[in-house]
């Protein structure tokens, strides 16, 4: 019984993982990639850990497996968000199937600095001006 | 937090109590001394609203990990077909977060979830901006952030 | 059943590792290849913690953290460095 939970964690992550690394071969640009790579990289390597804590079944390697989910759920995010904005602010190129771009009008890519304005959500404020 | 760190402190207090040191008594003096915090909440008032929280933050927990496996499913399902559902785009998100750990959490917890990516913040830390992946819908895609976002506020608060 | 099982994590960790590696090889831009070492690092804390269990050394996951935290570091670093550079196109 204790066998097939890890033998389901273990595969869990790992097909996870497989997949983020299919994900980030085949999708076609910087942030797509980042979508299919740290965040199902993060959860594979997660449920590996929650696969070897069942399997070590002791108090040690609960702290340590505890230690390393909660280290991967603190940093993944902040890892993905420095790396996309820098991606996103030296121009790597977006997918030619993009729809739409709410960033790219409101950076000033000489200052960095980052205007809130919103022309799209608020139709009526510029059509008052002439 | 206060209330968690007094929560902490009894069960420690507990375990040296009782005298053996092991990862099951230390859970239970954690569960004995959240209804003794629980109790006496109504007299301290650093402590209150304590007990609420607890719960709130175990059905969020839920919540998210319910919705980072759909999301990542999701996207799983469009990697693995060899046509593209997917309509990326970047969005600016209204946030509703004022504190800087509030607007940090939500970013964070954006970014955790697949599909979503949380660029940057304006620096008058109103508007998020968003890299979705699955835009086809933007109000509903809205309204899932909202809900995200409405309830960490919820345990936050 | 259970060596069949690592072999069969074993397998796919590999070739989860292949295929970053391809994209790191071959990414267009810097940031790519900065995606690629992030996703080949967190394959990397996933077969040390799939080869701690099935060698039963407990100590292995130490080294699991101290990857996760390096890995973290690098690619802090990395984004910082990018960045710097400002606008370009490679």
């Amino acid at each position: 019984m204790i066998d097939l939970f890890i033998a389901v964690f273990l595969l869990s992550g790992a097909a996870f993982m497989f997949l983020a690394a299919l994900g980030i071969l085949r999708l076609p640009d910087l942030p797509t990639r980042m979508h299919s790579s740290t965040k199902a990289g993060a959860l594979g390597a997660m449920l590996i850990m929650v696969g070897v804590v069942i399997g070590f079944a002791e108090w040690l390697a609960f702290a340590r497996g505890a230690a390393i989910v909660l280290f991967i759920m603190l940093t993944t995010p902040i890892a993905a968000h420095a790396i996309g904005r820098a991606g996103y602010m030296v121009g790597v190129p977006l997918w030619d199937g993009t729809i739409k771009d709410e960033l790219r009008d409101n950076y000033d890519l000489q200052s960095h600095s980052l205007q809130s304005e919103r022309r799209e959500q608020e139709p009526g404020k510029d059509r008052e001006e002439p | 937090m206060i209330g968690f760190f007094w929560n902490v402190v009894l069960a420690l207090l507990w375990v040296a109590l009782t005298g053996s040191f092991s990862g099951g008594n230390l859970v239970a003096g954690f569960v004995f001394s959240y209804f003794a915090v629980a109790v006496m909440q109504r007299h301290v008032p650093a402590l209150r609203g304590y007990s609420q929280r607890v719960p709130r933050f175990i059905r969020f927990a839920v919540f998210f990990i319910k919705e980072l496996f759909v999301a990542n499913v999701r996207v799983a399902y469009d990697v693995i077909t060899p046509v593209w559902y997917m309509k990326p785009g970047v969005i600016g998100y209204e946030l509703e977060a004022k504190t800087d750990i509030e607007i940090t959490l939500v970013a964070n917890l954006i970014s955790l979830t697949p599909g979503t990516l949380s660029l940057d913040v304006s620096d008058d830390r109103r508007v998020l901006y968003i890299h979705a992946m699955f835009m086809a819908d933007e109000a509903e895609l809205r309204e899932s952030l909202h809900e995200l976002e409405r309830r960490i506020l919820e345990v936050l608060r | 059943m259970n060596g069949f099982v690592f072999s069969l994590v074993y397998a796919m960790l590999a070739l989860a590792l292949f295929m970053a590696t391809i994209r790191l090889c071959k990414g267009p831009s810097l940031p790519d290849r900065v995606v690629a070492l992030e996703l080949i690092s967190s394959i990397v804390v996933g077969v040390i913690g799939v080869h701690a269990i099935d060698t039963g050394v407990l100590s292995l996951l130490d080294v699991a953290i101290v990857v996760a935290l390096i890995a973290f570091l690098a690619a802090i670093g990395f984004a910082r460095f990018i960045e710097r550079g400002g606008p370009r196109s490679d």
